[in-house]
Parts: structure tokens; sequence; C-alpha cells
């Protein structure tokens, strides 16, 4: 298989076909990286997003010198543009809660204890979304996506044990604001 | 993962039940779609930016042509005077073109 630092130089002297086979292998890593800052209510606005990077690298390419690699350099430029697409949808946000929209399917013993589950997982997704972006991106990333830490750490551009770090500050922060709202973790 | 501790094992399996849900994935037609819409936002501008260049060149070619031979230049001075430069520019480009893909071939064998 071509290398990624081949294909560029391909696509850099204007080969379309090595695009396109770039895009093929990393348009669904960017998609999840832009879903995992964006979250569940804007899945079609992480398309976009994934769309936009491709366009901006298209136009950006002949600029790339391969002093990182490239899936590094994309996934920049997809944490980027999604973190400021978020801070424009935000305002426009409908409020929905993330988990709860995937909880009522789930059995529960009854309505009472459902109603308590909801209002559980509502007050974390809120929670989630008090911390830094990096942190509930790793987050979404392996609880929800189901990256592995060395993948989370490939697309936000850390090493492991950054990442294994965040996780655990994560969770931590959202176990004592939890707490503090009067919830309990079991 | 390293050991957690119990309040990090609580908040953990939260987590994993909370947050479990249907994995979403690109619409299967979206790469056709993007290389549509980079095909479409590439080449027009391309297009229009030759037609551009190519008609201020011929413009100006043909104007230094006709002001020089209203001066009494002989053709042969007019072709040097208005090629040569021309040469250089191809030159320059054709250098600059070279020096990019050996940057990005060295780029390639590391």
């Amino acid at each position: 298989m071509e290398a990624d630092s081949q294909l560029v130089a391909r696509a850099q002297s204007g080969d379309q076909q090595a695009f396109a086979e770039l895009v093929s292998r990393h348009s669904a890593h960017v998609f999840r990286l832009a879903v995992s800052i964006l979250g569940r209510e804007f899945i079609p606005e992480a398309e976009d997003v994934t769309q936009e990077v491709f366009l901006k690298v298209h136009h950006a390419i002949a600029s790339f010198r391969g002093e990182a690699e490239f899936s590094s350099w994309i996934y920049r430029i997809a944490f980027n543009q999604a973190v400021n697409l978020k801070a424009r949808v935000r305002f426009r946000s409908p409020h929905a809660d993330e988990t709860v929209l995937y909880r009522a399917a789930a059995p529960e013993p009854g309505p009472h204890r459902r109603a308590e589950t909801a209002q559980r997982d509502q007050a974390l997704a809120e929670c989630i979304r008090t911390l830094p972006e990096v942190y509930q991106s790793a987050l979404r990333l392996y609880y929800w996506l189901g990256s592995g830490v060395a993948e989370v750490g490939a697309l936000l551009g850390v090493p492991e044990n950054t990442v294994k770090s965040y996780l655990h500050r994560a969770r931590l922060l959202l176990h004592g604001m939890l707490k503090e709202r009067g919830y309990s973790c079991d | 993962m390293t050991e957690m501790e119990p309040r990090e094992t609580e908040i953990d399996s939260l987590l994993r039940r909370s947050m479990a849900g249907p994995v979403p994935s690109l619409s299967p037609d979206f790469d056709r779609r993007l290389l549509r819409e980079v095909r479409r936002s590439s080449q027009p501008l391309d297009r229009y930016r030759r037609i551009l260049l190519s008609g201020y060149g011929l413009t100006s070619v043909v104007t230094s042509a006709v002001v020089m031979r209203g001066y009494g230049l002989d053709w042969g001075v007019i072709s040097v005077t208005i090629l040569g430069p021309l040469a250089l520019l191809a030159a320059a480009g054709w250098a600059r073109r070279a020096l990019a893909s050996s940057k990005a071939l060295r780029a390639s064998e590391q």
C-alpha cells in the first residue's frame, strides 16, 4: 500500500486519484473526530465539517511540507474547524440531552426509575459539556465511539499517556460534579 | 488502562452505560460528493484565472509590439525584448515546480 507521503506528493502535482485515495483513507477518522467534538446532536454538521476539512486540505496541499504526518495535519485542521463550528452552533443548540436520546430504548424497571436515570444522564451530559474540549472529545471517542487510547491520541495529536491523563481527570471531575448535584454514580 | 480508584470505577461504568448508543458513520456517497465538490470549487477558478492571464498577456504583447514598432524598432529587437522576459518567467516557473516536486519526493522518502 502506498504511504500517505507518496500520495501527498502525487496530489501536490495535481493527481486527483491520489487525493481521492487520501480522502478514502482519512474521511472516517476526520468524521469521528468532528462527531466527538460536536456531540450526538450535530451529526449532519460533523459531516459538513469533514467536507470543509478536505476542501481546505485540497486548497492548501501544495503548502504541506511534510514536516509532520499528513494525518496529524489533517486532524489538527479538523479539530479547529469543529471547535469553531461548535462555538457558532452552541447558540442555536436545541438543548437536547444527547444521552437521553438513546436511553428511551433501553429497558428500565419502571417509570420512576426511568425518570431518575434520565435525570442523572441529563445531568451527566450537562457536566460533560462544561469540560475542556479535549476532555469532551476524549470521552466521546472512548466511551461512545469505541476508540482505543491509541486512536484517541492519534486523533487529538497527543501521546497515549496524555489521553489516559485526560480520561482520568475527566472522570474525577465528572464524579465530583455529579456528587455536587446530588447524584450517585452507581 | 491503569488501575482505577473506586470513585473512578463508578463513574467509568456510568459513562459506559450512559454514553452507549449507535455509532454514526459518514453517508455512503460522501467521498463521491466531496470529490465532485472539490472539482467544482477548483476548476472554474483555474479556468477563469488562465483566461484572465492569457488575455492580459496577449494584450501586453500586442501593445508593447505596436508601441515599440511606433518608435521605429526593428522586429528582431522587439521579439527579443518581448520573448526574453517571457522565457525568464517560464524558466522561473519550471524551476519552482521542480524544486517543489523534489521537496515532496524527499518528504515521501522520509
